[in-house]
């Protein structure tokens, strides 16, 4: 009988950044048999170099502020000093009569009607000090600014509203609950209760948001720094009213993202738009402090927190009622879904409440929501597990997760005890307190901390991948998916080179160009490998069926008796060899290629990474100065591609969390609502100086279930557990309460002086 | 004015307020130097002026007069990088990489001034150099790894 034939296209739900979404996609048109936790590999979990790294230290790769095309011109955005309120000049005849300016445009020359987070392109109702109003092209940078200085837009403002409770109070509430919250409260044998504060992160990224676009009366094509071609090319071809096959995006490399550079901006039009208007390629990148003050924020929290417990430490009820302060716009991530998946616990509520404030509106940074909720989800753990007197680590054990409790279905794979495990150990968690006292002064108090984290990392549909042999034996990959610093074109190479049976060094990966490269997603909700991983491996698979069929026919026996390896294909017996390259050479410049589909995954799994970190901290009682000295790190991410490539993403995302906990904190005058710290002086992002001690590993195993190479995302994760570690390590270090990060040396200093009955 | 530039002389004609990054970048083309942020905090704009590490964003072109000028894509010989530079590949101090010329160049610098730096001088040397991927634990273990092989 002959099998029903493939459904080709089939309605799926696909889960990002903790949200579900329904989507209709490709089925791959062939199954790849899963590697087995036994499968020899040899390329895939190598520890191969980077593979852009020489590129990069020779100072080679090209960003989107280097790209340089003749004739270009430059153009800055014009911003509102103040806001709220409402443009009531602007002097676009002076910006014009500026020497060497060449063109302004205002709401007034849109092409249509834009919107960016809601707000409206240009706009002169003024929401946040620091809005885009207007944007000025000239030839030369100084010259724009000069024009922009002239514009002099005038905003007469009122009194902004910057506090999400104040302004939540009227605003619906997202409720989500299970269980039955009041039995719980009952049940308890210990309750907590503490509000706790986390504040406004910014992504900062070294390189600014910018684009270069190049209109030819035809077609527009746009550099872009961004973490998704393919979505900025259909927000810049809405926004021009062109067809979207007539927009091209490129991205070869990028100064990091973080979650900010997820769409189209301001700059990105303004470029497009004059590029048409005046005929010439137009830059637009912004400054540090358009970078700073209107690019995207962890939104600030507030977050009231009850925890219940049964003397044995069995949780009895979590309840979180939060406020989040999303700015003027932006999609409502909170941080309630830890709550829900981190522990078990029978009866859960959690409130969100959006608040739209005077301030540049939010982007997802890095581990949105969870690394909020993380922090308050944490500390009241440790302070439940302090009145129980039961350990931190003890106490999170007991209340292990075996299951995903909030969407009731079993996880793909959990080796979250095994991180506990594997971290405390290397650590010294048992032995702690004998190595308290060895402190640098007098003053000085040691402290250890530990938190977990969960982060849906699944990966899904759609995603494609094409991989070409080429007339001289080599491989190109193409996908349509960016490397951000991530290492995505490394690992995506190992992963090629692996399933086709060829060198690393003969793979070459293409990424990041609507016009030529498959189509593949944004690169966030550490998606990336476990999304376009597979489709790889599977367009590999496809073209080295074809190359053994090709090489078959010239060797004279069956694909069957053939193998591939080291780009050489050999009989069984090895008698008999020939080189990728020769059989390209034989057969003739034809192309023998692969495609790749990303499949649906298995629905009613919940597909999540985990991780635990450790941190020892030393604190200065009499300056309230933290140093962390040292971060133990061990995640669950299923196969690892590349071990030194995750190694840096877990060091990098472990430093992103330590400025979270530490300094990183932007502010906000409260009566004019002025960014008051929009430089990389001002801002704290952390410096070598205060890199601790990092130790981070990915605990070995394979996620056979999540797909077919195993793996899932690994990029956010890190990020979410680090700053509640540090403060549970400088609660512990004191003695006292922390209830507010960044842990500045006042908010110390504050805690330790707070009466004892609020500790 | 006359300025050398990766061993070249150049003779330019610059306008007074012109920064050494904007000469280097526009008028050289000259793309491995970043800007960050433009006002002498991030340190992706990192040069040698005569062999010290400079910001080039906050550096006057015009104060650089008859010195010499090395720039990320002066340090390698012909096809041979830099010891650093090959160090900075074999452990991973490589995310983004927007950072990384300015990181390897005051890192070059370093290491002419100390060629055995302990990691208290290796942290007080490169702290001016700001990377928000999070390399520095690689960043230290490179500049180690080239202090150890000399």
């Amino acid at each position: 009988m002959p099998n029903e034939p493939r459904k080709r296209y089939v309605s799926t739900i696909v889960e990002v950044e903790g949200r579900d979404e329904r989507k209709v996609v490709e089925t791959p048109a062939f199954d790849v048999p899963p590697w087995s936790e036994q499968e020899r590999l040899g390329i895939v979990g190598a520890r191969a170099p980077r593979v852009d790294a020489p590129t990069k230290v020779a100072g080679r790769a090209t960003y989107t502020s280097d790209v340089s095309l003749p004739g270009m011109l430059h153009a800055v955005i014009v911003r509102a000093p103040l806001g709220p309120g409402r443009v009531e000049r602007l002097d676009v005849a002076a910006a014009r009569a500026v020497p060497g300016v060449v063109d302004v445009i205002t709401a007034d020359d849109l092409t249509r009607p834009t919107k960016f987070s809601g707000i409206p392109l240009f706009d002169p109702a003024i929401l946040y000090a620091g809005q885009p109003v207007a944007a000025v092209c000239a030839e030369s940078r100084e010259a724009a600014a000069a024009g922009a200085a002239a514009l002099a837009p005038l905003v007469p403002s009122s009194t902004p509203v910057l506090d999400p409770i104040v302004k939540a109070a009227s605003d619906e509430a997202d409720v989500v609950e299970r269980g039955d919250v009041e039995r719980g409260l009952k049940e308890a044998d210990v309750l907590v209760r503490r509000e706790y504060r986390t504040p406004s992160q910014l992504h900062s990224a070294l390189e600014p948001h910018g684009a270069v676009a190049h209109y030819d009366g035809d077609r527009l094509t746009i550099w872009e720094s961004t973490q998704g071609v393919f979505r900025v090319r259909d927000e810049v071809a809405r926004a021009m009213a062109m067809p979207r096959s007539a927009v091209r995006v490129l991205m070869d490399h990028m100064g990091g993202g973080f979650g900010a550079k997820n769409h189209a901006g301001p700059h990105t039009v303004a470029a497009a738009l004059f590029a048409q208007r005046t005929g010439k390629p137009v830059r637009c990148v912004l400054d540090r402090e358009g970078e700073q003050i209107d690019t995207g924020h962890r939104p600030a929290t507030v977050q009231q927190v009850t925890l219940g417990a049964r003397k044995d430490g069995r949780l009895t009820v979590i309840i979180a009622d939060t406020w989040v302060a999303l700015g003027a716009g932006g999609w409502e991530g909170g941080p309630a879904q830890i709550f829900h998946q981190m522990y078990s616990c029978a009866n859960v509520r959690t409130t969100e409440r959006f608040a739209y404030t005077h301030s540049q509106p939010m982007q997802a940074f890095r581990g949105p929501g969870h690394t909020e909720g993380a922090f308050a989800l944490e500390r009241a753990m440790d302070t439940l597990a302090k009145e129980l007197g039961i350990d931190p680590l003890e106490m999170r054990l007991r209340n292990f997760a075996a299951r995903d409790e909030l969407k009731d279905r079993d996880f793909s794979s959990n080796n979250l005890r095994r991180c506990y495990e594997e971290a405390a150990e290397r650590f010294g968690w048992a032995t702690r307190e004998s190595r308290r006292d060895a402190r640098t002064s007098p003053t000085a108090r040691g402290g250890f901390g530990m938190a977990a984290q969960v982060w849906p990392a699944g990966g899904g549909p759609p995603a494609h991948a094409t991989l070409t042999v080429q007339s001289d034996g080599t491989a190109e990959v193409l996908s349509g998916t960016q490397d951000l610093g991530t290492g995505a074109r490394t690992i995506l190479g190992q992963i090629a080179a692996e399933s086709l049976g060829a060198r690393l060094s003969d793979v070459r990966v293409v990424l990041g160009d609507t016009e030529r490269t498959p189509y593949a997603g944004n690169s966030w909700g550490s998606m990336t490998t476990a999304s376009v991983g597979p489709a790889v491996r599977m367009a590999a698979v496809d073209a080295r069926g074809k190359l053994l069929e090709a090489a078959a026919e010239l060797l004279e026996c069956h694909p069957d008796d053939l193998d591939a390896r080291d780009s050489k294909i050999s009989t069984r017996d090895g008698a008999r060899t020939l080189t990728f390259a020769e059989v390209a050479k034989r057969i003739g410049n034809v192309m023998i290629s692969g495609h790749g589909t990303r499949g649906p995954n298995e629905q009613g799994l919940g597909l999540m990474s985990f991780g635990a970190q450790f941190a020892e901290v030393e604190v200065d009682s009499e300056t309230g100065h933290v140093r962390v000295l040292r971060i133990v790190a061990a995640h669950d991410v299923g196969r690892v591609i590349n071990p030194t490539l995750a190694e840096s993403q877990l060091e990098g995302g472990i430093l992103q969390g330590l400025g979270f906990g530490l300094f990183e904190e932007r502010i906000l005058d409260s009566a004019s609502g002025l960014p008051l710290n929009s430089t990389m002086h001002d801002y704290k992002v952390p410096t070598i100086a205060d890199t601790p001690q990092i130790e981070a590993w990915c605990v070995a195993t394979v996620d056979a279930r999540a797909n077919h190479i195993g793996a899932r995302g690994l990029a956010e994760p890190p990020v979410i557990p680090t700053a509640p570690a540090i403060a549970n390590a400088v609660a512990d270090a004191l003695g006292v309460d922390i209830t507010e990060i960044p842990l500045t040396p006042w908010r110390v200093l504050a805690a330790q002086q707070r009466p004892p009955a609020e500790r | 004015m006359k300025l050398t530039v990766n061993g070249r002389e150049r003779e330019l004609d610059v306008e007074p307020g012109t920064s050494l990054l904007n000469v280097l970048r526009d008028r050289l083309h000259l793309s491995g130097a970043k800007a960050g942020c433009e006002r002498g905090e991030c340190g992706a704009c990192t040069v040698l002026l005569d062999g010290q590490n400079v910001y080039s964003c906050v550096t006057l072109a015009r104060a650089c007069e008859g010195r010499s000028v090395t720039t990320i894509e002066g340090v390698a010989n012909g096809a041979e990088l830099h010891p650093v530079q090959r160090a900075f590949i074999a452990h991973d101090a490589v995310q983004c990489g927007f950072c990384t010329p300015g990181q390897v160049l005051a890192a070059i610098a370093l290491l002419e001034r100390d060629p055995a730096p302990t990691r208290e001088s290796i942290v007080h040397a490169m702290s001016g150099n700001l990377c928000r991927c999070g390399t520095y634990p690689k960043i230290i273990k490179a500049i180690e790894s080239v202090a150890n092989d000399a």
